[in-house]
């Protein structure tokens, strides 16, 4: 870690880290899912996989 | 900084060497919707939907699709897509906070290593019976099953895949561009063709081509397994597509559009075709379902398409080796370490033709792995570290670094692997398909998943702690210890 381009690279890893740590403090972080969004998901899987096994799947 | 650093550090995070900011991502929720269809859209869709018709007919088989598919799908992209999309981090380097620093190379080795290899021989075997195929409508002659064409074809793609990934990601771009609207294409006629000579209820209710057991229940949960294998065989790769999606809402949802949506219509459509030409083999419907001037175009792209995807895989995989390796292995010769990588998939190609009619049991395999890394790692990120990293601990060096674990590796997580394999194959055996009675109403990715994230989780909490590995947060303190805020100190 002696050369310039090492010392550079720190830095700018340092500034990357910081910027999350910075989102990681607010109390909502932009674009994440929602509960909304999971409760969405859980009932699109449940019913796609009750749909298509009652639609097609038996037998 | 001078801007030409700034540049090559940019540059830099967008291979995984620190992770990509918000600001620096490129795909909205179109852009990564198209891209992932893109890659769902390829050659392994043909032979998906061939498998699938060795057990059910079209309408139990469009149901095993849908339901395969939507599982492995979401528990796929909930445990790369959703922490990757999050902090932008490359897949691997994330994978250090589960399995450590040497473990999550270990996990590349077998999840992409192993997985490319097989699917490079299984490519290129398919090159080679496009050709087989396109000897047998030009001359008018019977196919060859694994003779010297198929061979020779198949050893001829992967040198000539070789050759391309040598010549870098340009030529690569360049190539897949047309590929996946020459499939949809290739789709769309086979479809045409089929509805000319049936019904649309006459094709729902086609038998299956060769179901191994009586009881058509066992025969469908089978094809509910080859499918969830299809969804979670993209656990290795969605990660880092979803880190350049611009949040993590965008990271997921396009999945369901394209590696769901997409691949699900193109397995369906050759699921009719499999059935209604009578082979899984998707070289023989080119050349059985339209003729002359169908079977040679069709097979021509579909030579091409193969090949196509065998570079994609093998650059990717081998710029990943090259990431994650030593010193010895970075210093080696692009071309050289390329030319290495070859080395089994030829061995397969020469010795193990098989692997491409028994397609589906390798694909099952994969997934006694993936889904145990799946369920690992939706317990240590949604359950254990409560959706928040410590990239510090991430990027730090081996020695200061509590994801150094056990000399780099943690043993948890590799318990929890084993017993999330382990119990798969007790639940479903891949090669004989001896099952218990479990699988037919649980199936076997879903048992291996769920143990696997058990063993992680109740291992973790028992042990972790006390040895100080994985600065996993604990209690009420985890928002300080996961912000990174105490590591500074």
């Amino acid at each position: 870690m002696n050369s310039q381009v090492d010392v550079e690279r720190a830095q700018d890893l340092e500034r990357r880290l910081r910027a999350y740590e910075e989102l990681e403090k607010r109390a909502d972080w932009p674009g994440a899912l929602s509960a909304g969004d999971f409760v969405a998901l859980i009932l699109l899987t449940l019913v796609m996989v009750a749909g298509a096994y009652f639609l097609g799947g038996q037998p | 900084m001078n801007p030409s650093r700034e540049q090559e550090f940019r540059l830099g995070a967008e291979r995984g060497d620190t992770p990509l900011l918000p600001s620096e991502r490129v795909w909205g929720f179109w852009g990564y919707a198209y891209a992932n269809s893109a890659l769902a859209v390829a050659t392994w869709v043909f032979l998906i939907g061939g498998a699938t018709a060795l057990f059910v007919g079209p309408l139990q088989g469009i149901a095993a699709i849908v339901i395969g598919n939507i599982i492995g799908v979401i528990l796929a992209a909930s445990s790369t897509c959703l922490p990757c999309g999050k902090y932008g981090v490359e897949q691997f380097t994330f994978l250090r906070s589960m399995f450590g620093i040497n473990g999550s190379r270990l996990v590349y080795f077998l999840s992409v290593v192993v997985l490319t290899m097989g699917w490079l021989a299984v490519l290129g075997l398919m090159c080679g019976r496009a050709l087989d195929n396109l000897e047998t409508l030009v001359q008018q002659t019977q196919p060859d099953g694994d003779g010297w064409i198929v061979t020779a074809g198949a050893l001829l793609a992967i040198v000539l895949a070789a050759l391309v990934a040598m010549r870098g990601p340009d030529m690569i771009r360049r190539l897949s561009a047309v590929i996946a609207p020459s499939l949809i294409l290739i789709m769309l006629a086979l479809m045409y063709f089929i509805s000319q000579r049936y019904s649309f209820g006459e094709l729902l209710a086609m038998p299956p081509l060769q179901p191994p057991f009586e009881n058509p229940h066992v025969n469908f949960m089978i094809a509910v397994e080859i499918n969830i294998a299809a969804g979670f065989s993209w656990w290795p790769y969605i990660g880092n597509l979803s880190r350049l999606c611009s949040n993590q809402r965008t990271a997921f949802w396009p999945n369901l559009v394209g590696i769901f949506g997409a691949a699900s219509l193109g397995e369906s459509v050759s699921l009719f075709a499999a059935t209604t030409l009578g082979s899984s083999d998707p070289t023989a419907w080119m050349r059985l379902a339209g003729g002359m001037g169908f079977g040679v175009i069709a097979l021509s792209f579909l030579a091409l398409a193969n090949l196509t995807g065998m570079v994609n895989i093998l650059y990717t995989a081998v710029i990943g080796l090259r990431q994650l390796a030593g010193e010895r292995l970075r210093s080696m010769g692009w071309g050289v370490l390329i030319g290495l990588f070859c080395i089994i998939p030829v061995v397969i190609v020469v010795f193990l033709p098989g692997i491409y009619d028994g397609f589906f049991i390798f694909l099952v395999w994969t997934s006694a792995l993936n889904s145990a890394l799946a369920g690992i790692g939706i317990a240590d990120y949604f359950f254990l570290r409560k959706q928040r990293l410590n990239l510090r601990h991430l990027y730090a060096e081996q020695s200061g670094s509590p994801v150094r674990f056990c000399k780099g590796f943690n043993p948890i997580a590799l318990v929890a692997l084993v017993a999330g394999f382990a119990i798969y194959v007790v639940v479903f055996n891949p090669q004989t398909l001896a099952h218990t009675d479990f699988f037919t109403f649980a199936t076997a990715s879903l048992p291996s998943c769920l143990l696997a994230g058990l063993v992680h989780y109740g291992l973790t909490r028992l042990l972790a702690a006390r040895l100080g590995w994985g600065g996993y947060p604990k209690g009420n303190e985890r928002n300080i210890e996961a912000a990174g805020l105490r590591v500074q100190d």
